[in-house]
């Protein structure tokens, strides 16, 4: 009986803005179609969505090593890192990069760059690490 | 070429008997759905979910794809933020999943109890078995679909490619997605997932890369650089270079060719109302107007001037008139007489006249009179006040001779005085005298002056910024040894702090002879003298440049028009300053990029430029083809003269140049190599599925929820499809 007044309930349309209603963008509380209704399946007030496995622990959880390491498994069929040597390009300007800063380990084309280099905040200049993944992360 | 979503709702959802399967392309931007059969899929969708809330209502409720902005202001987004059910390619939100499956079900116009056809729903390589059952379920369960069947997007594509005639059945695929790159080789129409190679790099971290660059190149539009317009300028504006090298060396000479590549994005500007040119009517105005403020002021200290003469005269004629009564009054009467008027003696008077006379004339004007007057004054009477000094020592009386040290004393220091306003006179003369010679410098090449007081003051700025910097040992993590461990006690102390630690433990050092010895000698009581913080000498330096300093921004705030006084102006191009002091132009409103129209599609094929240490897209063919199991040398060759380019990533003008000469480098010399692109990179995948699902065979390749809970995990493991029907 309860399921039944809460499916009643949800049926009747939310009041919104007239424009809204016609781009039809909010998803309904109720679809036919379906055996278990959102609200049901996920009652509110529950903590949702937290206990989803993300994807390192899925990859944990498969236990690849059981099994056998020729078949094709989402594990190793990852690629390897590269044969060739690294491209080092300035991390400011783009160009080519032969030098790097001692001081903050930013790549630099020439002294104009430089002297940029140093006058930036610290802030911006973990922000550059960053696009390569080489910040500095104090833990 | 942005996406366009497709969310109309279908209503022929009846039509369409049981058997017909819905064919589903689970991608990692988009959601497509449509019915097997068709060309082209019904629904299209970004795979996004937001659950804001309805600031009428106060409803959560849920929007799935992206909508209008215009539509979402009736909504509060603060808290919510458009979640993606993916996890690199691999779902892991179930719930978010289940919102996508319900607006694309809804929108393909479902209804009756359970959505009543057999699905084809895409997935990524090698999918873990966990996601794969969860979906299942999720399709068994809760949409009483009757069966199932996955398969991998890269491969539906390349089979519909194959059907076209584009590829052959033996080939490779090369699949840059949103959030992954595959490659996968095919043998004899089946895929080959044993040989595939997955690097984890796609569009999404092309714009992500766009994104960040743009906004630390302009940090202060960093709000107006937003994910969906950096995807549209991805799109429109970014190309792969054939050389990343050559292409650079381009940009940096900065020629013609570079300019025509560079491209501008003008954000909404609104120019300040500018007041125009004053027609001549106006400045005779203001003129006029000035000046009649400037004479009333000029008046009202006149005016001013003038009462405060008055005063000073009667107050003078008082003085006067008291000292003449004075002179009138008898010896004795003096005491009383001057009880009632508040001086106690004659020589109060006296002196308070003469200062009431100083003080008049300096409010007549004449200042250096009064210090002419004065000096005379202290001259004359400097020759009468010390008459003992002449006279030799033998010759006075011990009285006598105390009084000659006084008048000693006070000779000294009143000729000090005097030589110390001697200098000050002289240096008040030096400087009209040099800054005659500025003037004249400056009237002789205002330029050339200009750019030599600009060079003084830049020069000046830095020595004062690496004082400061010096002093302070900065807050910033400069030194090497101040990268690990974190805040050690040497960044807190500066220079001169540093110099009292050192004394003190230098002090303290028990040179172990058994015997402090310390004090013993006058010297060593100086130790104290140099620590004191009152004597830090190291004060006077700086202050000596910041005047300097000041005195030159002052003069060049006077006579040039484009100062800006910041000392951190940096005229240089890649990051542009907002400068504070000149009304904002249409220039500071634009972005500018060149560079990063072909430094960010570029992680593709050098996935360590953002950090991520696996191969790019060219080498990955290479190490594909090297993973085959069975390799014939036709197999390679064969390989080689069919790469076919699939995927939304794939639309960079210039990628197949660019993958074929790649490929080219690590293939033997001669080689056959053939790269083409997919007929339609991003629908394809959903239009080889739909084909496949439509084949007769296609009910023999799904399981049903019998299938699913009867034959386990293991098996479902196992489950792949069959390409070739």
């Amino acid at each position: 009986m309860k399921n039944k007044d809460l499916a009643l309930s949800h049926k009747a349309p939310l009041q919104m803005e007239p424009e809204v209603i016609e781009a039809e963008m909010v998803l309904p509380t109720y679809l036919s179609f379906k055996k278990v209704q959102m609200h049901e399946k996920y009652p509110k007030g529950q903590a949702r969505g937290r206990h989803w496995k993300h994807l390192k622990q899925i990859i944990q959880a498969e236990n690849y090593q059981n099994y056998p390491p020729d078949e094709p498994n989402y594990v190793n069929i990852e690629s390897p890192p590269s044969m060739n040597p690294c491209k080092k390009i300035c991390d400011i300007t783009g160009f080519e990069a032969p030098y790097s800063d001692p001081r903050t380990t930013l790549r630099y084309a020439n002294t104009e760059v430089f002297k940029h280099i140093r006058l930036i905040p610290n802030e911006s200049v973990q922000r550059y690490l960053a696009l390569r993944n080489a910040q500095v992360v104090l833990k | 070429m942005p996406f366009v979503s497709q969310t109309s709702l279908q209503s022929d959802y009846t039509l369409f008997s049981s058997n017909c399967p819905i064919v589903i392309d689970n991608g990692g931007s988009n959601f497509r759905i449509g019915w097997a059969g068709e060309t082209d899929p019904r629904i299209i969708f970004r795979n996004i979910v937001q659950r804001p809330r309805h600031k009428a209502t106060g409803e959560t409720v849920t929007i799935v794809g992206d909508h209008d902005p215009a539509l979402m202001k009736y909504f509060d987004c603060t808290r919510s933020s458009p979640r993606s059910a993916f996890d690199s390619n691999v779902v892991y939100q179930f719930e978010i999943m289940e919102y996508i499956l319900d607006y694309g079900f809804e929108r393909m116009g479902a209804d009756g109890s359970q959505v009543d056809h057999p699905v084809l729903i895409t997935e990524c390589v090698c999918n873990p078995v966990q996601s794969r059952s969860k979906m299942a379920e999720l399709l068994f369960e809760t949409y009483g679909v009757p069966s199932v069947a996955f398969g991998v997007d890269a491969a539906f594509s390349y089979k519909y490619n194959q059907q076209l005639g584009i590829c052959d059945k033996d080939g490779l695929v090369v699949c840059p997605g949103f959030t992954t790159t595959h490659v996968i080789p095919f043998v004899d129409g089946e895929p080959v997932y044993k040989a595939c190679c997955r690097t984890n790099i796609g569009g999404f971290h092309v714009s992500d890369y766009l994104k960040q660059l743009l906004s630390l190149k302009y940090p202060h539009h960093m709000s107006r650089i937003t994910w969906e317009k950096v995807e549209d300028l991805k799109m429109e504006h970014c190309y792969i270079a054939t050389d990343y090298a050559s292409e650079a060396r381009l940009f940096q000479k900065g020629g013609k060719e570079a300019e025509d590549k560079t491209r501008c994005w003008q954000l909404p500007w609104v120019p300040p109302p500018v007041e125009g040119l004053p027609s001549e009517e106006e400045i005779a105005r203001k003129a006029a107007i000035k000046e009649r403020q400037g004479q009333r002021l000029r008046e009202m200290a006149e005016a001013k001037r003038s009462s405060r003469i008055n005063e000073l005269e009667n107050e003078l004629q008082g003085l006067e008139f008291l000292l003449q009564q004075l002179g009138n009054v008898e010896e004795k009467d003096i005491a009383c007489f001057l009880a009632e008027t508040g001086y106690v003696s004659k020589q109060e008077i006296e002196s308070s006249r003469a200062k009431v006379m100083q003080s008049l004339r300096k409010a007549k004007g004449e200042p250096k009179g009064e210090q002419a007057e004065t000096e005379e004054k202290v001259d004359p009477s400097a020759a009468e006040k010390y008459p003992l000094i002449n006279i030799s020592d033998n010759m006075l009386t011990p009285e006598q001779l105390k009084e000659k040290k006084k008048q000693l004393f006070l000779k000294t220091t009143s000729e000090g005085r005097q030589r110390a306003k001697q200098k000050r006179f002289e240096e008040e003369l030096e400087r009209e005298r040099q800054n005659q010679q500025d003037e004249e410098k400056r009237l002789e090449n205002p330029e050339l002056y200009l750019e030599q007081l600009r060079a003084k003051h830049r020069e000046l700025s830095e020595k004062v910024e690496q004082r400061k910097r010096h002093k302070t040992n900065g807050n910033h993590t400069n030194g090497n040894h101040n990268l690990s461990g974190g805040v050690g006690r040497g960044e807190r102390l500066n220079a001169a702090q540093k110099e009292r630690m050192r004394l003190l433990t230098t002090a303290a050092f028990d040179r172990g002879k058994g015997e402090d010895t310390f004090g013993a000698r006058d010297e060593d009581w100086q130790l104290y003298k140099l620590m004191s913080k009152d004597n830090d000498e190291d004060e006077e330096g700086p202050d000596a440049y910041e005047a300097e300093l000041a005195r030159i921004s002052s003069r060049l705030q006077d006579i040039d028009p484009n100062f800006v006084s910041k000392s951190e102006l940096v005229p240089f191009q890649p990051v542009v300053e907002v400068p504070s002091f000149r009304p904002l132009s249409k220039e500071d409103f634009q972005i500018v990029f060149g560079v990063e129209r072909f430094r960010c599609p570029e992680i593709l094929f050098h996935p360590n430029l953002v950090g991520v240490d696996q191969v790019g897209v060219d080498e990955m063919a290479g190490v594909s083809i090297r993973r085959l199991p069975s390799r014939s040398q036709g197999l390679n060759e064969r390989m080689t003269n069919s790469i076919l380019l699939t995927g939304g990533s794939c639309l960079f003008p210039g990628i197949r140049e660019r993958l074929e000469a790649g490929i080219r480098m690590i293939r033997p010399c001669g080689s056959p190599i053939r790269v083409v692109r997919a007929s339609d990179p991003v629908l394809d995948a959903w239009r080889g599925a739909a084909v496949y699902a439509a084949s007769l065979q296609f009910p023999g390749q799904t399981f049903s929820k019998t299938d699913y809970y009867e034959k386990g995990e293991d098996w479902l493991r196992r489950y792949t499809l069959r390409y070739t029907l």
